[in-house]
């Protein structure tokens, strides 16, 4: 379990699947997320078939969470893919699929506890994350966390009828720690 | 096969193990790939029959063996991560043979392959990594059509130190304007 200040992150159980299935049948939420197809509850991209036997987080399978709020109420999902161990990097990807808890600081201080445990425990040295470039709330919280952005994708993204530029952003363990030297950010 | 000015791309075949062991072990190859464990004759055999079993379709992405117009096999270069909705794929190239570096087969396999990315498989985007010090490929890269999208900070660790990332991209317009997407 990873406390944060609004939020804990825990490992995913059977029972998240019901309200993921939820949010990925809302379009409002996965207007900026590769997913599209609708799906069966079983073929779930997010929380798919492994989601009966659970997931067993480590350095080689990745970490894959769900976010709930101090009070108990699972809002969301965080992870981190593409572990790399000779990189010593991650890619981070979150949904806050309960839409009343967006623009409240939950998605921030999920991030924020699970950089902290990918430089702290992990040992990583970098996390990277790609965003749509029109999702300006996103890029906002991400910055706030510590991550810089690095790269433009023009047009690798297509979904809603048009193409849109990605943007990449990465930080490395000494921005997150020089973040939380200044007391800055949620680090 | 892919006929370019001064390469021909065609399919790897199972047999050419020989070359690919001897390239895939050669630190001054491998110093600008990310990858740098030693490889075996039997992994690089499996590897080209998996290869040549899955074939090259949009599915499985393309992987070409770069020739000579005289038939000299000097390396490979490859459409990875085929996205049917995104309409991208990454590219990858190795020119394994030293001796044909920095004469322009990379850059008109590259070019070739391109065509093909845009003009058959309908692609809208390509794109690539680059270590920062490999100027000479960035320069190859951007003479081909790729324009420099960003710098992805201590992306990569070799030779004991971490190094940036170059990503590199190139739209189907743009690749038209400079090299014409009709052959």
């Amino acid at each position: 379990m990873l406390e944060g200040e609004l939020v804990r992150l825990r490992a995913i159980e059977p029972e998240d699947r019901g309200r993921a299935a939820v949010w990925l049948a809302d379009p409002e939420v996965t207007r900026y997320l590769t997913y599209r197809y609708p799906s069966s509850q079983g073929a779930l991209g997010l929380h798919g078939d492994w989601l009966a036997e659970g997931w067993e987080n480590s350095f080689a399978n990745g970490v894959r969470l769900s976010i709930e709020t101090k009070d108990g109420v699972h809002i969301g999902g965080i992870n981190l893919h593409r572990i790399h161990p000779e990189d010593r990097k991650a890619g981070l990807g979150i949904v806050i699929g309960s839409r009343e808890h967006w623009g409240k600081g939950y998605g921030r201080d999920a991030v924020a506890t699970l950089l902290r445990f990918a430089f702290d425990e992990m040992n990583l040295n970098r996390v990277w994350l790609t965003v749509v470039d029109e999702h300006a709330p996103a890029i906002a919280c991400y910055k706030r966390c510590g991550f810089q952005e690095e790269a433009r994708l023009r047009q690798e993204f297509y979904k809603n009828g048009r193409y849109y530029d990605f943007i990449q952003m990465g930080i490395l363990r000494r921005d997150f720690d020089a973040l939380r030297a200044k007391g800055g950010g949620d680090a | 096969m892919l006929e370019g000015k001064q390469v021909r791309l065609r399919a790897v075949e199972p047999d050419e193990v020989e070359p690919n062991y001897r390239w895939f072990n050669d630190p001054e190859v491998t110093r600008y790939l990310a990858v740098g464990y030693p490889i075996s004759r039997a992994y690089e055999a499996q590897w080209l029959e998996r290869r040549g079993s899955s074939g090259n379709n949009f599915a499985s992405g393309v992987q070409l063996a770069i020739e000579t117009k005289d038939g000299v096999y000097i390396g490979n270069v490859g459409l990875h991560e085929p996205n049917a909705e995104h309409r991208t794929a990454v590219l990858g190239i190795a020119i394994g043979e030293k001796d044909y570096w920095a004469s322009g087969y990379g850059t008109d396999a590259i070019v070739t392959l391109l065509r093909f990315a845009f003009g058959e498989m309908n692609l809208n985007r390509v794109s690539l990594h680059t270590f920062d010090f490999n100027e000479r490929a960035v320069a190859c890269y951007q003479k081909c059509g790729f324009q420099i999208e960003g710098r992805l900070r201590e992306n990569y660790y070799g030779g004991g130190r971490y190094c940036d990332v170059i990503v590199m991209g190139v739209l189907r317009d743009g690749f038209d304007r400079m090299h014409g997407v009709a052959p």
